[in-house]
């Protein structure tokens, strides 16, 4: 088990140094990243704390993936299994439990830590042979695959939107709309397997075009009945609704441009950097998708002449 | 067509290719062997463009990598994609309508499955079906016969055969001499990186018997089995 979580270590500080980062920079740079984070989340909306459980347990169900976990039963034991999966995902969680307790929430990281140390002893091991079907399937993969694994988060958004017009919240209204967008972004955050960039018969420019307009056209369905909920109950707030639609289509614009910039390889330091700055300050959009897009259509060039 | 003059590659300071001259004509089976790291899979990813080399790759339809079908060794699927999505993904990257897949589905795959969830055969066998329903011209098929059961053999087999009938370029590498002897008008042996002379289909016994001499040698002597 040590040699396992030694591994690990050697594994995280490979990443760092991968992503442009000494590890002993790495470490604090992330502490500060995620305290900033936290902190610039629970100023902005008071929904923070179950947007954070969410975020928390998102990271924590990665960990809980069939493949990985199968791995690890083949070389542990049963015991050390368990240790080492609570211990994973303890150290997952801890950090934001931490940080809820500190913005004195006590109800969230308690329900947090029982549900991690849950999915740790538990072994939950379903095998999905029969597909989820998807609105989707006509254009795989990005909101294919997306879809499949994350349409919980649909069923959380519409509710919220529901709640929202109940509780008479708009604030809220606006937040689901933002976590279906927040969903989608994630879905161009890995690079695909280049083979599914080479297979194109397309320029760069013709392929991100492309790979824009789906994205558009799929997350304005998945919008969609959030936008006509809100527009129907709240006509006055129509155009703040529009302006963080709009906002919304611009960072999955930039996402998808960052990630074919830095393709075959993930988002590298500098270009998750400036992807943060955008997110504090939205005007810097106009700069930085242009950059990405010059980008994206270089390193594009070698596997689509 | 495809004409490669003087083609390179290397890794680091690794060179992989050497100098590598072959034209590959329409309406032929190539073969290329070799021990594995020869540079079989490097020589099929240059030419598919999946590499950066130096020297010229031409072809007769430009750029070749849009008319080109190729299976590698070890497929790639997403974790949570249908047989049928897949085959839709990359008749969609080609632009081509989707078929309509209930007669073209030979190997009897499980196509509404997970291709994740498919054994190795059935993963070669899925991927090449969506490089066939793309209508390509040149085929790069590399270890086709790995992993697939004898009855999809014997059907790949007769479909590289219909490929060539067809006027197209196939180019295989497979470790079985049997289905390369079975399937190819030419075979070029490939060594260190270098190609060697081309071996045409009446020399191919005396290939054969020439690889087994060299390659097995006194070797299981030496193991001193009891």
């Amino acid at each position: 088990m040590v040699a396992y979580i030694k591994l690990q270590y050697l594994l995280t500080n490979r990443k760092l140094s991968a992503f442009g980062v000494h590890p002993a920079i790495g470490y604090p740079l992330l502490l500060l990243l995620f305290i900033g984070l936290s902190t610039y989340l629970f100023n902005k909306t008071t929904f923070a704390p179950y947007a954070y459980t969410l975020i928390a347990l998102y990271f924590t169900a990665k960990l809980s993936e069939i493949r990985r976990n199968d791995f690890l039963k083949i070389c542990f034991g049963r015991i050390q299994y368990r240790k080492i999966r609570l211990l994973e995902n303890l150290i997952v969680v801890l950090p934001f439990a931490i940080f809820l307790l500190y913005k004195e929430h006590y109800i969230p990281p308690f329900l947090l830590v029982a549900t991690t140390i849950l999915l740790a002893l538990l072994n939950v091991n379903i095998t999905y042979n029969i597909p989820l079907p998807t609105p989707f399937y006509k254009k795989p993969f990005e909101f294919t695959v997306g879809f499949r694994n994350t349409f919980f988060l649909f069923i959380i958004a519409y509710a919220l939107t529901a709640i929202a017009v109940t509780v008479n919240n708009f604030n809220l209204g606006i937040f689901s709309l933002l976590l279906i967008f927040l969903t989608v972004l994630c879905y161009y955050l890995k690079p695909e397997n280049e083979y599914f960039v080479w297979a194109y018969s397309a320029t760069p420019a013709q392929f991100l075009i492309e790979k824009i307009k789906t994205a558009f056209r799929f997350s304005f369905y998945l919008c969609l009945p959030i936008l006509l909920t809100l527009s129907l109950f709240y006509t006055e707030n129509t155009g703040v609704l529009l302006l963080f639609t709009a906002l919304g289509y611009l960072y999955l614009v930039a996402v998808i441009l960052a990630k074919y910039a830095a393709f075959p390889g993930e988002i590298d330091l500098m270009q998750a950097i400036m992807l943060s700055i955008t997110f504090i300050f939205p005007p810097m959009l106009i700069a930085v998708i242009p950059l990405f897009a010059r980008q994206s259509v270089h390193e594009l060039k070698r596997l689509l002449p | 067509m495809i004409d490669i003059r003087n083609l390179s590659k290397n890794f680091g300071t690794l060179q992989v290719l050497k100098n590598i001259d072959i034209r590959f004509e329409p309406g032929k089976v190539y073969g290329i062997i070799g021990e594995n790291g020869a540079g079989k899979t490097t020589l099929f990813r240059c030419i598919a463009g999946l590499e950066n080399y130096d020297g010229e790759i031409r072809s007769g339809l430009h750029p070749l990598k849009n008319y080109l079908g190729f299976l590698p060794t070890d497929p790639f699927f997403f974790s949570k994609i249908t047989g049928k999505e897949y085959i839709r993904l990359l008749c969609n990257a080609r632009k081509k309508e989707m078929p309509n897949l209930e007669s073209k589905n030979i190997f009897d795959l499980p196509l509404n499955q997970y291709a994740s969830t498919y054994s190795t055969g059935m993963k070669k066998k899925l991927a090449l079906t969506a490089i066939l329903l793309q209508e390509n011209h040149y085929f790069i098929l590399d270890e086709p016969f790995n992993g697939i059961d004898i009855h999809s053999n014997i059907i790949v087999v007769d479909l590289i055969k219909k490929l060539k009938a067809l006027g197209k370029t196939v180019l295989i590498s497979s470790h079985i001499f049997s289905t390369l002897k079975e399937t190819c008008d030419e075979i070029y042996p490939l060594k260190d990186g270098k190609i060697s002379p081309t071996v045409t289909r009446e020399n191919f016994d005396t290939l054969e018997l020439e690889i087994k001499a060299f390659t097995i040698g006194n070797k299981i002597e030496q193991l001193e089995l009891k």
